[in-house]
């Protein structure tokens, strides 16, 4: 006999609209989300399942399911919702809270979704750069080191000890937590669908496939204007992130020179390195901040339909911005040679600090999970 | 003119017939204003009644009868009451009469139709078909008196209607009048219109050939409809066996009409008769988010079409209509709730289950009364001596509207009681 023992969850109904999910309970059912959905598979079409599970309290059901984040909140169904119970941000609030179940260490992921944490958390990168200045002595009467009277950010924070160090631990941790956040969520969709078993690798391919054209993100209609915002943003962090390691590959020789090794590469061909990568930089940040304020206009232009966001999408769209505005900005007041220069250039820092050390709890880290969903939706067939 | 006893009844509806001809019967005088050419309005239109399955031609024609006996019952059509001043008691109303251009001489002989030149949409059959601008609204209209449609007519400069008539019954030079009454009391009974698909973008309404209204539906299958009667659809005239109700068009949504229309349940039921009994091999689907049949009766009906095996009631609403360019059939996708499942459909024709509109909603009553925001005269609102019937007040069935139309003849008469 298939007997079901429902246990509702009464915190977590409650949770789910402290966090965004409001209009949960004026859902009646009558699946016209489901219908106007572009994104979801035809069988147990999302979101009416997931606004029913979450009126009953099934987080184990909504979390251990790749739906939630093959949901890409087009806002579809809220703006044809005939009751106002905005499926797509009720689905946005559990993916913010499928993050605190799932993301290691958990705590983490309430902090940076909880405004009262904002100062603790950007102190962080903050305190971690004021001591290592004022180990410098920048702070007293040591001048700041310069080049034939010119702004260099290497001589003020030497790359080697400090920028580096403090980035190269940042990421290596959000890298390990966001491994282990997925990880978990892989088992937890694996135990719920255990006959899911199709080939991993052609997942991945169509995933990525899937990803770089923005295929998903193209079926929305009412905020179809999202496709392109999303694109710019997602592209220009794959150029910064180009940047980054050829940045990083630059400054090698230095690191050897630092240990007394020479490793006799010719000076010239380091100088057309940065001029790539200086390229590659500016036209990402450009892209990076026009993107940024897509997003935003988008969010503005649709707030009616679609509602506007909380704290959570707010935040890292505003880090996004504030680490693409203070990028530039650091870049030409260095260049104008002003002193203004140096607190900006640690300003961004922080937020990089900000946006990468704190990913695996943000909203950035939508790009593991949805990830992970998409290749688990398509190796278990729930989606082609 | 005020003998202290009459009562002004505002729409000649079912509602508005029956308080009048109640009011009348107990020994005071009524006066009907109906804005449309014919008494009757939307019962008129129907096929037939839910959930008896008999024609309201019937009924209708008894009240017919009844006025006609009756010497203290006056009607106006083309008429609206322009203003409304005084109390309970001692109102003053000022009714506007349209022309009809056609005064009581007529016949009926439809040698007008035959000669005017000016094709015009049909509205009694909500546009399936068209009419003339020289026209009899239906065949058992009442008054059975043809109208010329101003906004269409050429007037004087074609003239072909009054030369074709032999009994002088057609002046194409009739003004607007003004009848100013006193009355003693005021029965609200305006009525409704359907809502307008064509708002419903992603169910293609207005705009899909073979997506009709429940209304539409209902002159379709009436005898003296576009068709004959013949359930045929609109694109290329052919017989509708596999067919499909989507309920709530509109209705139970805040983007359209917050509120549920309460009939649309039952006359989609009744409509799946329609088909099923024209064509013994047809299909009928039934899309809902409830099946709404309240009372005993109601409920029974829906019992018995549910044992129908060629009916399909599906949990789940209709949420996209596109059409099949080729073939002119309908594409309808749903989520089949019980299922799990989203599906996508083939039917020959669909009927959106369209909701009612209070035809307050875009005329309002000239008096000092307050409104629901979805148009609905607000009852507490208003005063001694002014009465709202059916579904003036909100949604309502025939049968019910009835009764609070005899209710609403009695605190008519009530007024004029103690007016006296």
């Amino acid at each position: 006999m298939a007997e079901q023992v429902i246990k509702p969850d009464l915190n977590f109904i409650n949770d789910v609209i402290a966090s965004g999910g409001e209009s949960l309970k004026k859902c009646f059912q009558c699946a016209t989300c489901s219908v106007v959905c572009n994104v979801t598979p035809d069988d147990k079409p999302f979101p009416r399942k997931e606004m029913l599970q979450a009126q009953w309290g099934l987080k184990d059901k909504l979390f251990a399911n790749p739906d939630i984040w093959l949901c890409h909140q087009c806002s579809d169904c809220t703006a044809y919702c005939p009751r106002g119970a905005k499926p797509g941000e009720v689905l946005g609030a559990i993916r913010k809270m499928s993050l605190q179940e799932f993301s290691v260490p958990g705590f983490m992921a309430k902090m940076v979704n909880d405004p009262k944490f904002l100062l603790v958390l950007l102190g962080v990168p903050a305190l971690l750069y004021i001591l290592i200045i004022a180990a410098q002595g920048f702070f007293g009467d040591v001048s700041i080191p310069t080049e034939d009277g010119k702004i260099v950010y290497g001589k003020f924070l030497f790359s080697l000890y400090y920028v580096d160090t403090v980035f190269t631990a940042a990421a290596l941790f959000a890298v390990f937590s966001l491994f282990l956040g997925v990880t978990k969520y892989w088992k937890a969709m694996s135990s719920a669908a255990p006959n899911a078993k199709g080939s991993f690798g052609k997942a991945l391919g169509d995933t990525i496939k899937e990803i770089i054209g923005h295929n998903r993100f193209k079926k929305c209609e009412v905020t179809k204007a999202r496709a392109t915002a999303h694109m710019l943003v997602f592209y220009s962090f794959i150029g910064l992130f180009i940047t980054t390691i050829l940045a990083f590959a630059k400054v090698i020789p230095e690191y050897f020179e630092h240990f007394g090794v020479h490793l006799g590469i010719d000076n010239s061909l380091l100088d057309v390195l940065t001029i790539i990568y200086k390229i590659i930089g500016n036209i990402s940040a450009a892209a990076l901040i026009l993107g940024i304020l897509l997003v935003m206009s988008n969010r503005f232009k649709n707030q009616v339909k679609a509602g506007l966001g909380g704290y959570y999408d707010w935040l890292f769209i505003l880090l996004v911005a504030g680490v693409g505005v203070t990028g530039l900005l650091a870049q030409f007041l260095r260049m104008a040679n002003t002193p203004v220069a140096y607190p900006t250039y640690v300003a961004h820092l922080c937020m990089v600090f900000f946006l990468f050390a704190y990913a695996p709890f943000s909203k950035m880290a939508h790009m593991a999970y949805r990830a992970t969903a998409m290749i688990f939706a398509k190796q278990s067939a729930r989606e082609q | 003119m005020s003998d202290g006893k009459s009562i002004l009844v505002i729409g000649g509806g079912m509602s508005g017939l029956t308080a009048a001809i109640e009011a009348a019967e107990a020994g005071n005088s009524a006066v009907i204003v109906e804005k449309s050419p014919f008494l009757g309005g939307r019962v008129s239109q129907l096929n037939k009644y839910f959930p008896k399955l008999c024609p309201p031609n019937c009924g209708l024609e008894i009240n017919f009868k009844r006025i006609k006996n009756s010497a203290d019952i006056t009607s106006y059509t083309l008429a609206e009451v322009e203003n409304i001043s005084g109390d309970e008691g001692n109102y003053d109303v000022t009714v506007k009469l349209k022309p009809r251009y056609v005064n009581d001489k007529c016949v009926g002989c439809n040698a007008c139709y035959e000669a005017c030149p000016v094709e015009m949409p049909n509205e009694f059959n909500f546009g399936l078909n068209n009419t003339r601008a020289a026209y009899i609204p239906h065949n058992q209209a009442f008054p059975f008196k043809y109208v010329i449609d101003d906004r269409f007519c050429k007037g004087a400069a074609c003239k072909k209607c009054a030369e074709a008539c032999k009994y002088d019954a057609i002046h194409l030079d009739m003004k607007p009048e003004t009848v100013k009454l006193k009355v003693s009391a005021i029965v609200m009974a305006t009525g409704w219109e359907l809502y307008d698909t064509s708002k419903l973008d992603i169910l293609g309404g207005g705009k899909i050939k073979n997506v009709i209204t429940n209304m539409q539906m209902e002159r379709l299958a009436s005898p003296n409809g576009p068709t004959a009667g013949k359930i045929l659809r609109p694109s290329d005239g052919k017989e509708v066996k596999n067919i499909a109700f989507v309920q709530c068009a509109g209705s139970r949504d805040e983007n359209h009409l917050a509120y549920c229309s309460y009939i649309c349940c039952m006359a989609s039921l009744k409509q799946v008769t329609y088909i099923r009994d024209q064509y013994p091999d047809s299909k009928a689907r039934v899309f809902y988010i409830d099946i709404r049949t309240p009372g005993t009766r109601y409920e029974q009906f829906y019992w018995k079409i549910k044992e129908d095996p060629n009916v399909t009631l599906t949990k789940g609403k209709v949420a996209k209509i596109t059409e099949d360019a080729a073939t002119g059939d309908v594409v309808l996708v749903a989520e089949d709730i019980l299922a799990g499942k989203k599906i996508t459909e083939k039917y020959d024709m669909v009927v959106l289950a369209a909701g009612m509109v209070p035809s307050t909603k875009a005329s309002k009553i000239p008096a000092d009364i307050k409104y629901t925001d979805d148009g609905f005269v607000l009852p507490s609102s208003l005063k001694k001596g002014l009465y709202a019937v059916g579904t003036v007040k909100s949604p309502l069935d025939v049968a019910k509207s009835v009764q609070d139309a005899t209710g609403a003849a009695v605190k008519g008469i009530q007024s004029a009681r103690r007016s006296k």
